[in-house]
């Protein structure tokens, strides 16, 4: 499996890299060197450099691991006794060369880029064997403090200077502008390679997206935040106003959304918001969630909150378009407070591909307690009532794709265990209307747990003992306390109907 | 999906709807099972790149084995420290007993849309220091004013960072005035001076932060800070017919331009024709006037002919009039004097429901003249058929039903081609309009229902009838034992039905005896349906056809 899943690497390598020694003050944006990671030396790519009281710190990206665990590591961390791999030059624009990271670097994004997209030799046959050791996340949440502290310097020397905004030091900021439209298009220019054309029109029908080139957005940009009775950290960048990314903290209001820098503003915030729910309408309550459906057209601020909240969580959510095309499921649960929210997904009013979730979350306070379950289960009940048959848009995330297919066996073993028992035969498109599921999603996860076999000439449905002895002990566990589930009875919802201009006009 | 090959059998496409048979592992040889494995690539819906992080593998290992599932590592939440989360979060919820309806957006929950900042808290604690303590100005207030200014500069300059536009006080004082209650004038000024300070920290941007929308298209696509853009209008299919007609309405556009252009250039040259024309006959007068000072200067007599214009000025004008009309050189312009519904240019547009309305008064006019023309047809004709035609209302006034009631109690469905959707009719409206048409013979039920009616008409050697309708049946429902009779009784149309009746019922007793006693010479007949005398089905026989000497 493991060695399946690595067959794109190495393929049509291009020009070797040119590797060699660094220093502390020649690593550079682009370089690929080997840092120390859980205990061990990963390779990693710098995304970013900045000076702090204690030195010089670079964000790294470890290769193999998600992108929520990039961090900022310090000097100590690299090992410079190895050689690191120099972003391969390419023609380097206004004569700028491949400089320390105090200067400025008009091409570095146009480097990072083109690394990005040549695959490059993957190891993780290699590492594929500790990824259960526990993660120091004290540390790692130390180390995400954006701030250099009180003598403040510059924060980040050297955030790509593409994307600086006009800074409010400037004195004319129609030059600033200028150099700003400029250098965002030198980026764009950069990424015509890659099919911008093919990319928007890509984000144009779908709420998630492959891969987003600009550089910028590749580094998280909040470092905390505080929400409800929670402290989170985001996970990835989320294009919340650019102001709080030099905040420490920034507070979001738990029932509307709206976020703060300023503990003042915040605080006056909470004393005149009367929400306790989200705004919209209650279609399913039981003792222990609630679901609350919300047209992203009459409730534009929250839903656009709600996909800032959401984006720093979700690597492959796009922002780019608005949300009036879609309509969110938010789930909550009941407090003496209100309604919180729980998790959500969002589903396009009319989705020409058939999708019934866009974008799906849990949020981190509340993930692994079972709600990703009702969320899923939920988005499929919707289904049923629609007589559709539904799949959640690709590409899906790891945590939604491991949400998705624990769901998916759970409910196909137990209908499959009834037909074993009963010894009857089932096709794959019974499966699928009995579930909602389509029918590619009931054969995909047929054979990714090995159920589908051919066998003397015959396709054949096996029950792997492992799977049935789970599925056993899962419903001895229910006994004594019982596995939440959404009850179908208690939905109030008819699917909505949208007029004909809304059709026209796409939202 | 697709089998790895190389094995000796080939392998049958696997069917969706192709029932499979359903085993457990230990119902198929475990060496087999095994040597079974890997004949599928598997989808994940992962992108590519992402499908070979370590934590995932592992968790994905996890999923389909015996060893515990792997979980994904992530920067956990943890409990904020140093946060009074029910002094934030004080309201308390109360959970209606009804699933919750709600449209009311985050703008109308969140009440002043401005919030102050520490900055502006030392501001104001500052300012109110300086003040008496029944004049301090409050921190609902001072956002009020806050929100106003804002507002003001957003609207006055949305472009005010690029272009430093300062609002003038007496701009935001006025809007204030109009915005908020007078007594917010007398901090006006001091809340003016620390809001443009702020403004003037920020490099004139909108105090409060706010996302990057998009700009310029173009330019702002890579960055991803620029957020939230409206999707483009859904491109209508291009064709050559389109194309054509585009191209036809540019043309004729172009055309209405240049003759609208022409027009005014030939009104300014007729205006330059007539300010010469000013000029000549100035002139004219002018030199008339030296001519007059000559004459009487010599002392010339004579008649002062030459003094005043020869032709009359309207004839003149008459002749230019029909010389111009003659050679008509300017492009013809066709201003049509009515308008398609027929009234003049100026006259109002006609509205919707007038135009309905019209309609209307047509259709009605002519069903009543087609009413007219079938009631002088039937003139005299009674039509005692089995099944006769449904009777035009109003037909023939000695044969109808009338109504024993002053009218019908009938419910009319709303017309489905309204004059006014929204305006519904009035039930009392629906009351008086009597029922003009019956779409078919009204049901048995109905009938029963009915007040009841009579109708009087003389059958053939001049009998005399009386019809009644919407009596209330004697029987409701005929007893199965009754029913069962005519089971397996075949309509015969030449046989004179019978009647089932009980000649000692209280109800026909007391019916006779409200019948007066007359000659037998001639009889009335009284019959409850509109088929008088002939009713096959057993429902209907229960109906009391009686023979009785009636009077002449
Ligand atoms: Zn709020």
């Amino acid at each position: 499996m493991t060695t399946g899943a690595l067959n794109d690497s190495g393929t049509g390598s291009p020009a070797p890299k040119q590797k060699g020694r660094a220093t502390v003050d020649t690593l550079s944006i682009g370089c690929i060197a080997m840092v120390e990671k859980d205990g061990r030396p990963r390779r990693a790519e710098i995304l970013s450099i900045k000076e702090t009281k204690s030195g010089r710190q670079f964000y790294c990206n470890f290769d193999n691991f998600n992108k929520r665990l990039d961090e900022w590591v310090p000097t100590a961390r690299i090992d410079f006794d190895q050689d690191v791999e120099w972003p391969s030059v390419e023609k380097p624009k206004d004569g700028k060369k491949n400089a320390p990271p105090t200067s400025k670097k008009s091409t570095v994004a146009k480097k990072n880029v083109t690394k990005r997209a040549v695959p490059t030799t993957r190891e993780a046959s290699a590492a594929v064997s500790d990824g259960g050791t526990p993660h120091p996340w004290t540390d790692f949440v130390d180390s995400q403090k954006p701030t250099p502290g009180p003598d403040g310097e510059e924060k980040l020397t050297l955030a790509l200077d593409l994307d600086a905004t006009p800074g409010a030091e400037d004195d004319d900021p129609m030059d600033v502008d200028e150099v700003a439209a400029k250098a965002v298009a030198a980026k764009t220019d950069t990424q015509e390679e890659f099919s911008r054309e093919e990319e928007i029109e890509k984000l144009r029908v779908g709420g998630s997206m492959t891969q987003n080139q600009a550089e910028i957005s590749r580094i998280r940009n909040i470092s905390k935040v505080q929400y409800g009775k929670y402290d989170l950290y985001p996970w990835y960048f989320s294009p919340y106003p650019e102001a709080f990314t030099e905040e420490d903290v920034m507070y979001i209001c738990e029932f509307c959304l709206r976020y703060y820098g300023d503990i003042k503003s915040f605080t006056r915030h909470r004393h005149k918001c009367t929400l306790q729910h989200p705004p919209g309408n209650e279609i399913y309550r039981d003792d222990y969630v609630s679901f609350f459906e919300i047209d992203g057209r009459r409730q534009r601020e929250w839903c656009r909150n709600l996909c800032l909240l959401s984006k720093m969580f979700l690597d492959h959510k796009t922002l780019y378009y608005d949300v009036d095309p879609f309509l969110f499921y938010v789930m909550t649960s009941r407090d003496e407070k209100g309604c919180h929210l729980v998790g959500y997904f969002s589903k396009e009013k009319e989705s020409a591909d058939g999708y019934n979730v866009a974008c799906i979350l849990t949020l981190p306070q509340f993930q692994r307690k079972g709600y990703g379950r009702l969320l899923i289960q939920f988005s499929y009940e919707l289904s049923k009532i629609e007589g559709k048959l539904g799949s959640p848009e690709k590409p899906l995330s790891d945590l939604g794709l491991l949400s998705y297919r624990q769901y998916w066996t759970e409910n196909l073993v137990e209908i499959l265990l009834e037909y074993n028992e009963k010894d009857e035969r089932c096709s794959i498109e019974s499966l699928a209307q009995q579930l909602a599921m389509t029918t590619a999603d009931v054969e995909h996860t047929l054979q990714a747990l090995k159920m589908q076999v051919y066998h003397k000439g015959e396709h054949k449905l096996v029950l792997p003992t492992k799977l049935i002895e789970r599925h056993k002990a899962s419903k001895e566990k229910q006994k004594t306390n019982p596995k939440r589930l959404i009850d179908p009875t208690l939905i109030q919802w008819k699917p909505p109907v949208f007029t004909a201009s809304t059709r026209t006009w796409g939202w | 999906m697709r089998p790895q090959m190389g094995r000796t059998t080939r392998v049958k496409k696997l069917q969706p709807r192709a029932p499979q048979p359903i085993l457990r592992q230990d119902q198929i040889e475990s060496d087999e099972y095994d040597s079974l494995q890997g004949q599928y690539k598997v989808e994940t819906g992962v992108e590519k790149s992402e499908e070979s992080e370590i934590h995932l593998q592992a968790a994905l290992a996890g999923t389909g084995s015996d060893k515990e599932t792997e979980e994904i590592p992530a920067p956990p939440a943890q409990e904020s420290s140093d946060f009074d989360y029910d002094a934030l979060y004080s309201s308390v919820y109360e959970k209606p007993a009804t699933y919750i309806r709600f449209s009311q957006t985050v703008e109308e929950c969140t009440g002043c849309q401005y919030d102050m900042t520490t900055e502006d808290d030392t501001f104001l604690k500052a300012y109110n220091q300086k003040k008496s303590p029944n004049s301090h100005l409050s921190e609902d207030d001072f956002e009020r004013i806050m929100e106003s200014y804002e507002d003001t500069a957003q609207i006055q300059a949305p472009f005010a960072s690029v272009d430093q536009t300062q609002i003038p006080f007496d701009t935001m004082r006025n809007s204030l005035s109009k915005q908020l209650d007078s007594k917010y004038q007398m901090y006006a000024k001091d809340i003016y001076d620390h809001w443009k300070a702020r403004r003037q920290d920020t490099a004139n941007r909108p105090l409060q932060p706010s996302l990057k929308f998009e700009t310029q298209p173009d330019h702002d696509d890579g960055d991803p800070y620029v957020c939230f853009r409206r999707r483009e209008i859904r491109q209508t299919r291009k064709t050559r017919a389109r194309d054509v007609q585009s191209t036809d309405k540019l043309r004729k556009l172009r055309k209405e331009l240049d003759i609208g252009r022409e027009l005014i250039r030939m009104t300014s040259q007729r205006e330059e024709y007539k300010r010469d024309l000013l000029a000549t006959e100035k002139h004219i007068f002018e030199q008339r006037q030296k001519v007059k000072e000559a004459k009487n200067r010599l002392n010339i007599k004579g008649d002062d002919d030459d003094l005043i214009n020869q032709v009359p000025r309207k004839r003149k004008a008459m002749d230019f009039n029909n010389q111009a009309r003659g050679q008509q050189p300017a492009p013809h312009l066709r201003i049509p004097s009515h308008r398609s519904d027929g009234r003049p240019l100026d006259a109002d547009l006609e509205t919707l429901a007038e135009v309905m309305a019209r309609k209307e008064n047509i259709i009605n006019k002519e069903l009543e003249e087609k009413v007219m023309k079938h009631r002088q047809w039937n003139d005299k004709h009674i039509d005692v058929t089995r099944e006769p035609l449904p009777p035009v209302h109003g037909i023939g006034n000695g044969s109808a039903f009338r109504s024993a009631t002053a009218q019908y109690q009938l419910l009319t469905p709303p017309s489905s081609v309204a004059s006014d959707s929204s305006d519904h009719p009035s039930p009392s409206k629906m009351d008086i309009d009597p029922p003009a048409f019956r779409f078919s013979s009204p049901l048995d039920e109905e009938e029963t229902q009915a007040q009841p009616a009579y109708r009087r008409r003389f059958g053939r050697l001049g009998r005399l009838w009386i019809d009644r309708r919407g009596m209330t049946a004697v029987n409701k429902e005929p007893h199965e034992i009754e029913s069962d009779r005519w089971k397996y009784d075949q309509d015969d149309d030449e046989e004179q039905p019978v009647y089932e009746m009980d000649p000692y019922s209280t109800t026909a007793l007391r019916f006779r005896s409200t019948i007066p006693l007359l000659s037998p010479a001639r009889r009335v007949q009284q019959a409850e349906s509109q088929r008088p005398g002939i009713s096959s089905s057993p429902a209907a026989a229960r109906t009391v056809s009686v023979s009785q000497p009636a009077p002449t």
